[in-house]
């Protein structure tokens, strides 16, 4: 299948940026930050918006300043490269960071954090970069097997690796982050499986 | 004809008087108060009470209470011999107080180390309750720490030089002659109620100034009382944060001052984050530099 069936036109980063500005924002406008955090007891009340909209929220500036550099560079790349389907890769990786926390969470009261759908993108960036030619393909590759090796570290001993932000304001979740990842594959795989049910359709 | 050029008289002259009345009326000042030491130590005689060692049970259940007045004059206004004509009453409402302590419980909910944030209603805290009073909300609502919050606010009325036009009357209601001072103070108290250790204090505080017609100056008045309680909230909300986090460096430093314990199944925030680490980050910026330079190279 010809990987540039998944591109679109590269452009100007607008989307990494406007989320980038979102999540800035709320951390500037406390008031926002309050009502959009993921905080258990609102969504029990049915403020069930806060399940997407946690991820935009930061608990202090080491932790928006790592997340949202993550994010700008993951974003950029994804967005000038051409990828498609990002801004849905965003909103249901957030959606579903949420809906599993809150699920498999109970005694997590709130969550905030940009991370996981950061890693969302990354995986996503790395497996669309498998289905290209060159060097890229390479480092994408080896980016893809220290994720891997990240969340086995971050699952087997249950916190981040030299995590500089300080963990008094929260307890690490690793499990946004392979929510993320399972996300972005789940994704991929669907897109693939759908443009190979058009090209089949399309030759028979 | 005669008769009537009298009453004309009369009916003018009592105008003057009237608008002398108003004039003479203008110039006061209204005080409205709230105040923790009032309402903890309400015995003057013994006002000193030992405070023991707070043990802050994380996470944290918070109450948020507007302090009761005393009702001994708290709220008072003095002006001239025609304080009758005057009416601001710029008392802080039920409603304003509610929103108030929302603002302060949303600012306290983004922080891990707490779990519920009670807003108490104004009736349940008695005039000089003191702590048996916080005792008793203790056991109604579950909460261990309670931020305490009262205010302070005075307004001076004067009269400006273009209060003269009073005497023609319409000047009454097209200039603004009336000068108004309005300085409020918002106090946010946070105390540990087993312990009866307060843990730190945050003030707002606003001054404003204004001026209004003779007609409408009441209503200029209570403008001036919000927007100072919207001013001193801002501030004090700004305040409480800084407050908070040199709490919490203090808490670190001297731990023969507060103890801290978990509650059972309390991992240690109750709040959770996903965070990108260092070599995440690196690896991303690697992988960005890569990019850029076979772009570049492409």
């Amino acid at each position: 299948m010809d990987a540039q069936a998944h591109l679109i036109a590269a452009r100007f980063p607008y989307r990494t940026l406007a989320i980038s500005a979102g999540a800035l924002l709320v951390f500037i406008l406390p008031g926002l930050g309050s009502l959009l955090i993921y905080d258990r007891a609102a969504i029990i009340h049915g403020e069930l918006w806060r399940l997407v909209t946690g991820n935009l929220v930061h608990l202090s500036t080491s932790h928006l300043a790592y997340d949202l550099a993550a994010f700008l560079i993951v974003g950029t790349i994804i967005e000038i490269r051409g990828y498609r389907f990002f801004p849905m890769l965003c909103l249901s990786a957030a959606t579903f960071i949420g809906i599993i926390l809150f699920w498999v969470e109970p005694e997590m009261f709130f969550y905030a954090g940009l991370s996981g759908v950061v890693t969302a993108a990354v995986t996503y960036l790395c497996l669309q970069g498998l289905t290209e030619k060159g060097s890229w393909r390479w480092l994408c590759a080896a980016m893809l097997a220290s994720l891997a090796f990240k969340f086995w570290v971050e699952l087997a001993f249950g916190k981040f690796l030299l995590l500089a932000v300080s963990t008094e304001d929260f307890v690490p979740v690793p499990l946004s982050h392979l929510i993320g990842s399972v996300t972005a594959i789940t994704l991929f795989v669907l897109m693939h499986l759908s443009a190979s049910i058009k090209f089949t359709k399309t030759f028979i | 004809m005669k008769r009537t050029g009298i009453s004309l008289l009369v009916v003018f002259a009592i105008s003057i008087f009237v608008v002398a009345l108003f004039g003479g009326c203008a110039t006061g000042t209204t005080k409205n108060a709230t105040s923790v030491v009032d309402y903890l130590f309400p015995d003057t005689k013994d006002p000193v009470v030992t405070p023991g060692i707070p043990v802050l049970t994380l996470p944290l259940r918070v109450g948020i209470a507007f302090v009761p007045s005393d009702g001994s004059g708290h709220s008072r206004r003095s002006s001239g011999a025609f304080a009758s004509f005057q009416n601001g009453s710029p008392a802080l409402t039920e409603k304003r107080k509610s929103d108030l302590m929302q603002a302060v419980a949303d600012r306290f909910k983004k922080y891990p180390f707490v779990k519920e944030i009670e807003i108490i209603p104004s009736a349940y805290l008695k005039p000089g309750g003191s702590f048996a009073n916080l005792e008793q909300i203790r056991t109604m609502y579950g909460v261990d720490v309670i931020a305490l919050l009262s205010y302070d606010q005075v307004q001076f009325t004067d009269e400006g030089k273009l209060s003269l036009t009073y005497w023609t009357i319409v000047g009454a209601y097209v200039i603004p002659g009336e000068k108004n001072d309005t300085q409020t103070m918002l106090d946010a108290v946070i105390y540990d109620i087993p312990s009866r250790k307060m843990l730190f204090r945050a003030p707002g505080l606003s001054h404003i100034n204004g001026s209004a017609t003779l007609v409408n100056q009441s209503e200029e008045l209570r403008a001036d009382s919000g927007k100072g309680f919207d001013d001193a909230a801002k501030e004090m909300i700004v305040n409480l944060d800084e407050q908070l986090t040199n709490f919490k460096a203090k808490v670190k430093e001297r731990p023969e001052e507060f103890k801290v314990v978990n509650s059972p199944g309390y991992t240690g925030g109750g709040s959770g984050g996903g965070s990108i680490d260092l070599i995440s980050l690196l690896l991303l910026a690697g992988l960005g530099g890569c990019f850029l330079w076979m772009r570049k190279h492409t």
